[in-house]
């Protein structure tokens, strides 16, 4: 699944909601959000990334489970608004 | 100061109507919603008082689908939710030894539940925003847990319990809870006799109950811009008790 435009929009929900550091196109699309070794994310931003994907694109997260699937990395979560979410709103 | 959107509970209550009553008065812009379930009269009549800046919103705290019916028609209106005061609660007292299960689950569902149902239901919002104020009205009881008041007592320290927990959890989001544990307060002066009365008055060092308008006063000041480096506090509001 390549949505370039997509996972572009992701990271940079992901830099302004959580105040990343880092620009948006230096985040690798299979870059770890959480971990050592990655984006170094913890619970709130989990939290707030949550509020961010159901806000942007209707995505529902309702579980723990299928939040730690679905927010593994930028593919995964464009994945899951590609499979389960509605257009950018 | 900005306009903010504030939905208080138990508004029909003399405390909530205080509270109301304090927002009203802090900015000509604030919108108050009032949270009533079944006794509506007082909160019917502020609204009477203040038709462009009170609303009154259906919401039975113990029940999570309502308030998300709440906090739908609060942010279609207003596409914001500034602050809530979880102020609902009722106690119903009896020794834990004769106390019925139902009394129990009750008074817990009421005071504690709600304040948990409440938060969950105005989060997604406040994170949205990366700004909210999240008052909780506990008691002095959940610091002094009474004899007879084993529920009331338990779901209030809940209440602070949970009060600190969130304030963790969300700190740096921009959104701030405290809990506020109001003393004796002329609000139940009727549901207490003479002897009552009298034998409270001496527990307290200033010898008389607390007006609903002085907690009042704390609950808008947590709520301010002012406020923002409070958080996870517990603020008692007693006349010196302790």
């Amino acid at each position: 699944m390549n949505n370039p435009e997509l996972k572009l929009q992701i990271k940079r929900l992901l830099v302004e909601n959580l105040m990343l550091q880092t620009a948006a196109n230096e985040i690798a699309d299979d870059l770890p959000l959480f971990g050592p070794g990655g984006l170094g994310l913890d619970s709130v931003d989990a939290l707030q990334l949550v509020v961010a994907l159901d806000k942007n694109y209707g995505l529902k997260i309702s579980d723990a489970e299928a939040a730690k699937q679905i927010l593994r990395n930028v593919n995964s979560i464009a994945a899951a608004v590609q499979q389960h979410g509605s257009p950018a709103r | 100061m900005n306009p903010r959107v504030i939905l208080i509970t138990g508004a029909n209550g003399g405390l909530g109507q205080a509270i109301a009553r304090s927002f009203l008065r802090e900015s000509l812009d604030n919108r108050i919603w009032l949270g009533v379930h079944e006794n509506v009269e007082k909160a019917g009549m502020l609204v009477t008082e203040n038709p462009e800046r009170c609303r009154t919103v259906d919401l039975d705290v113990r029940k999570p689908e309502a308030w998300g019916a709440a906090v739908a028609e609060i942010v279609t209106r207003h596409q914001r939710l500034d602050v809530l005061v979880n102020n609902a609660g009722h106690h119903q007292d009896s020794l834990l030894a004769t106390m019925a299960l139902k009394s129990w689950q009750n008074i817990l569902a009421l005071n504690l539940e709600g304040v948990f149902h409440g938060c969950q239901a105005v989060l997604p919002t406040m994170i949205s925003q990366r700004n909210g104020r999240i008052i909780n009205i506990a008691s002095l009881s959940a610091l002094s847990a009474p004899a007879g008041q084993a529920n009331y007592a338990a779901a209030k320290a809940g209440v602070v319990a949970l009060t600190q927990s969130l304030a963790k959890e969300v700190a740096r989001i921009g959104i701030t809870v405290n809990a506020v544990c109001p003393g004796y307060l002329d609000t139940e002066s009727p549901a207490m006799d003479e002897t009552q009365r009298q034998r409270a008055m001496e527990r307290i060092p200033m010898r008389r109950f607390g007006q609903p308008s002085e907690v009042a006063a704390a609950v808008c000041f947590l709520a301010c811009a002012e406020a923002s480096y409070i958080t996870g506090s517990t603020l008692k509001i007693d006349g010196g008790i302790f």
